[in-house]
């Protein structure tokens, strides 16, 4: 299998491109209920897709639990003739994803959920596919990211998948005619479903949206390991940093920021948590973490990775006060936890891309601070993403809510909806399986003691 | 006293079928010990062999007596450490296992638990003194007392009578030079017959260890020895993995303080200090390292632990814990700024890492025993610390020590060493030895069975390509395990 290195993020080839895609057009979103005149396909070259489809195939042979899912979906068909729109990361990952969903009948349009995260290769294979248009270039501007959702959009959906809620939000506030015909969707991230309960709240949710993000599983594998695992990888990538003995400031201890704790600790790190949320807090304290307010641990740190979900995390007063050669990645969803543009007043000068990847600024008195992934996700932008195994998990269960609510959307009122108990011990136990785990099972008789009021000790 | 012996002083002979049922216990868990007894019961190498051990008179000790004799030894026994005796272990010692508590046919052992200094060195002058004025003729030792005892006897002997202590000098210290006085008046001579006996000693902890290779460089070491402590198959096992077992244990024996979440300072990142360190971030504390070395520091650090001195951290942290092997490594001044109920241990062999003399000369101070090995000391101003085992070994004195299966590593190396010293003397000239890489790997190699390790095998080919033997040595000897 020929690997190539993710597209994404490599600015430097940007201008080059040509516009090998047929580029959209203000007027081709005018709107519509018929699929037929939908979206077509906005992807960087189109001549990649031999190797996106081998990347895509490659992807493919580590979800296994998705695989499941496929031949389930082929023989019920649970989405024919309904139409998809999903903002999602443009990867290989999410391909098999969109494959699973096509196999299942449905037409599939995708929009990249990151300019930065999109392989370009991945894209055009999709692009070239039945049943699915893309519309995802790595680089693009903060106008043809939303030309592209608006793209997605296009087809007038039955069902949305978000990840960060820049689909749902643009399907509210810009193409309201097209509310009526949606089903439900899911979102992916923590951000986006944190977006979605404020709009619940607002009033202005039209439709069901399942909260993907929140799943059991989805927790323990998507943020605990998979951002831990990855997140460290991007800075291992873009950096070629030694961890151990170093000390490292990771700036939230949600699941992603344990994750990232712990796999940082394992490398030989001395971590240092930084928190808001009491609770969790303490959970840091008592394994063993040295939780400090930001202010304390930004003239101490070396490296500084933040999952809060919040913005300004890491402040223009923090970074003055910051050790000569500090690293600073960000492993939350958007580019605000870190105050790029506070770095950027601070710096005198800027060296970009010392690597790639990584950006220089140089403050007043020489010291320089390294700014990886400007300030997006790093674990997407300058590693590959969650490993294939993660997404597997977390595309088994979006697959299967997205079944769900094409089947029992009637019984759903709008609002923001858990992912059902029964999908997550249906995701459990596909994933156990493709581990080779076996499991005990509840006798008939200890089923009896569990459920009864009666037995006391 | 001169040529009487008395047969044996323990706490309470009444504990002897305890101690025994644990003996039985601990056997299982000591393969390397059981596979020694089973290789040389026939041929019982050690017959002839007068051994004075002193060493903690443990349940795992007792196993390792047993083992002696059953490979020919005769054995006379005193623990080395006043709290670390465990008195069920000391009776079933004394009783052996074919007496009763009425009819005691056992081991003459003499120790309990909490004894008085000059109880210490009693015990340790019983334990050297043979039947009609004999003394032994070899040494099984851990930190060196035995050992110091008979060249310090030997040395006053010669320089016709014992010094008096200096103002300053440790209690521990006046005590035996009284001792030495007594017995030096009562056999003139008896210490240096003894030391010229001595055909070697096998020494077990690094304290000791320490001790020969001064003595041995000084020109004063009067007979061969075996570093015990730096076979792999001992230090890395017991002060590693033993450590890393017991310090937990002792703690929270003594407190039941919840580890996760305090912060904890480990003076010393040796094989002990590393032990330690792991158990305690295992149980969630954040652990701070204490070092002298740049070598060691460098690797607490790549692990991952913030290393500080101890004045940088000693107003701050909850549990401290002396792994150094050095003295005056926690001062009394340092205790007085530490926080209310900070706890204070140590883990090295001597009770002089922490300044205890100087704890209690503070004005104001007082001492009050939460139980025995607990002290709350409180300053004047009514702040306090608590000090696990008055300093002393709080792994042993708040716990059990090492668990059974890490000592038959050690102990097995002792016994081979005491094998190799008083079957091959003459390989074994005047100076400090470690038991050859063979040895080292077949004490390993009596322990893998019972942990269901499935040994890989070399080839001829590869054994050839590497440049060792099929059956070992695998690693030259300057290898770093």
């Amino acid at each position: 299998m020929a690997e190539r290195r993710p597209a994404a993020g490599s600015r430097g080839a940007a201008g080059s491109r040509g516009a090998a895609g047929s580029r959209l057009t203000a007027g081709s979103r005018a709107a519509g209920a018929a699929p037929v005149q939908g979206p077509r396909s906005d992807v960087a070259d189109q001549g990649l897709a031999a190797a996106g489809l081998a990347r895509i195939g490659w992807a493919e042979r580590a979800m296994p639990a998705l695989g499941l899912i496929r031949a389930h979906f082929e023989a019920e068909q649970p989405f024919a003739g309904l139409a998809v729109a999903a903002c999602l990361h443009v990867t290989a990952e999410t391909a098999g994803l969109v494959n699973v969903l096509r196999a299942g009948g449905a037409q599939v349009h995708l929009a990249a959920s990151n300019p930065l995260s999109t392989q370009d290769d991945v894209a055009a294979a999709l692009a070239a596919c039945q049943g699915a248009t893309v519309s995802a270039r790595s680089g693009a501007d903060r106008k043809t990211y939303y030309e592209h959702i608006h793209s997605a959009l296009d087809c007038a959906p039955a069902l949305v998948i978000d990840d960060g809620c820049d689909l749902v939000n643009t399907l509210h506030a810009e193409r309201q005619e097209l509310l009526a015909g949606v089903l439900g969707g899911c979102e992916s991230t923590t951000t986006g479903v944190a977006r979605l309960r404020r709009m619940a709240a607002a009033g202005t949710l039209g439709f069901p949206m399942v909260a993907a993000n929140a799943s059991e599983t989805r927790r323990m594998l998507d943020n605990r390991y998979g951002t831990g695992q990855s997140a460290i990888d991007g800075i291992i990538r873009a950096t070629n940093t030694l961890l151990a003995g170093k000390v490292v400031v990771v700036a939230g201890f949600g699941s992603a920021g344990t994750g990232i704790a712990e796999r940082a600790r394992g490398l030989g790190a001395r971590v240092i948590v930084t928190e808001v949320d009491p609770v969790r807090a303490l959970d840091a304290v008592m394994q063993g973490f040295h939780v400090l307010p930001m202010a304390a641990a930004a003239p101490v740190g070396e490296i500084f990775i933040t999952a809060t979900g919040s913005r300004g995390v890491i402040a223009a007063g923090h970074l003055a006060v910051m050790r000569d050669g500090v690293i600073l990645a960000n492993a939350g969803h958007f580019d605000v936890e870190i105050d790029v543009r506070g770095l950027a007043g601070l710096a005198v000068a800027v060296h970009p891309q010392v690597r790639p990847h990584a950006d220089e600024y140089v403050l007043a008195d020489g010291r320089r601070l390294i700014l990886l992934a400007e300030g997006r996700i790093v674990n997407l932008v300058a590693a590959e993403g969650h490993p294939a195994a993660v997404m597997d998990l977390s595309f088994a269960a979006q697959a299967l809510v997205l079944a769900w609510l094409a089947r029992d959307h009637a019984g759903l009122p709008p609002g923001v909806h858990d992912v059902p108990a029964a999908i997550d011990a249906q995701i459990a136990s596909l994933m156990l399986a493709s581990l080779g785990t076996e499991i005990d099972a509840l006798t008939p008789a200890q089923r009896d003691y569990l459920d009864s009021w009666r037995y006391g000790s | 006293m001169s040529g009487q012996t008395l047969p044996f002083k323990v706490a309470d002979l009444s504990l002897a079928e305890f101690g025994r049922k644990e003996i039985r216990l601990a056997e299982h868990e000591m393969p390397g010990l059981m596979a020694v007894r089973e290789e040389y019961g026939h041929a019982q190498p050690l017959r002839g062999a007068r051994i004075t051990g002193s060493l903690h008179m443990t349940v795992q000790t007792a196993v390792l007596i047993e083992t002696l004799v059953a490979i020919g030894a005769q054995v006379r026994w005193a623990s080395c450490n006043i709290f670390s005796t465990q008195d069920h272990a000391a009776a079933a010692i004394a009783v052996g296992p074919d007496g009763t508590p009425e009819d005691p046919r056992g081991i003459p052992v003499f120790a309990w638990k909490g004894e008085s200094l000059a109880e210490y060195w009693w015990c340790t002058e019983q334990a050297l003194s043979w039947p009609a004025g004999d003394g032994p003729n070899m040494l099984l030792d851990d930190g060196g007392d035995a050992t110091m005892f008979v060249h310090k006897g030997a040395e006053y002997e010669r320089a016709g009578g014992v010094p008096s202590a200096a103002a300053d000098d440790a209690d521990e210290w006046r005590v035996l030079l009284d001792v030495l006085r007594r017995s030096l008046a009562a056999s003139p001579g008896k210490w240096t017959a003894a030391a010229g006996q001595i055909r070697g000693v096998t020494e077990e902890t690094t304290t000791g260890v320490h001790r020969l290779y001064e003595m041995a460089s000084a020109g004063t070491l009067r007979f061969p020895a075996i570093n015990v402590n730096d076979s792999v198959t001992k230090s890395k096992f017991d002060n590693k993995y033993g450590c890393r077992h017991s310090l937990v244990d002792g703690i929270n024996r003594a407190t039941d303080v919840l580890i996760g979440g305090k912060v904890a300072v480990i003076c010393g990142y040796g094989d002990v200090g590393k032990g330690c360190a792991e158990s305690l971030r295992g149980q969630g504390a954040r652990v701070i390292i204490t070092e002298i070395d740049p070598i060691c520091a460098l690797q607490a650090a790549m692990d991952g632990f913030q290393v500080a001195t101890l004045e940088d951290v000693v107003a701050s942290a909850d549990i401290f814990v002396s792994a150094t092997g050095n003295f005056n490594i926690i001062t009394a001044a340092q205790m007085s700024q530490m926080k209310h109920q900070a706890i204070v241990g140590n883990i090295g062999h001597f009770d002089n890492e922490i300044d205890m003399a100087g704890l209690g000369r503070l004005p104001g101070i007082r001492k009050i025993s939460i139980k025995p090995q607990v002290d709350e000391w409180v300053f004047a101003d009514g702040h306090s610390v608590i000090v696990l085992s008055e300093g002393r070994l709080l792994n042993l004195g708040n716990a059990t020590g090492h668990p059974s299966f890490v000592m038959s590593n050690s102990f097995t190396n002792q016994v081979i060493a005491q094998v190799e010293l008083f079957t091959k003397t003459e390989q074994y000239p005047l100076g400090v030895h470690v038991l050859p890489k063979y040895l080292d790997e077949k004490v390993a190699r009596l322990h893998l069975d019972a942990l269901g390790v499935r040994l890989t095998r070399l080839t001829k080919e590869q054994a050839d390509y590497i440049g060792v033997g099929v059956d070992g040595p695998y690693k030259s000897d300057h290898y770093r395990y």
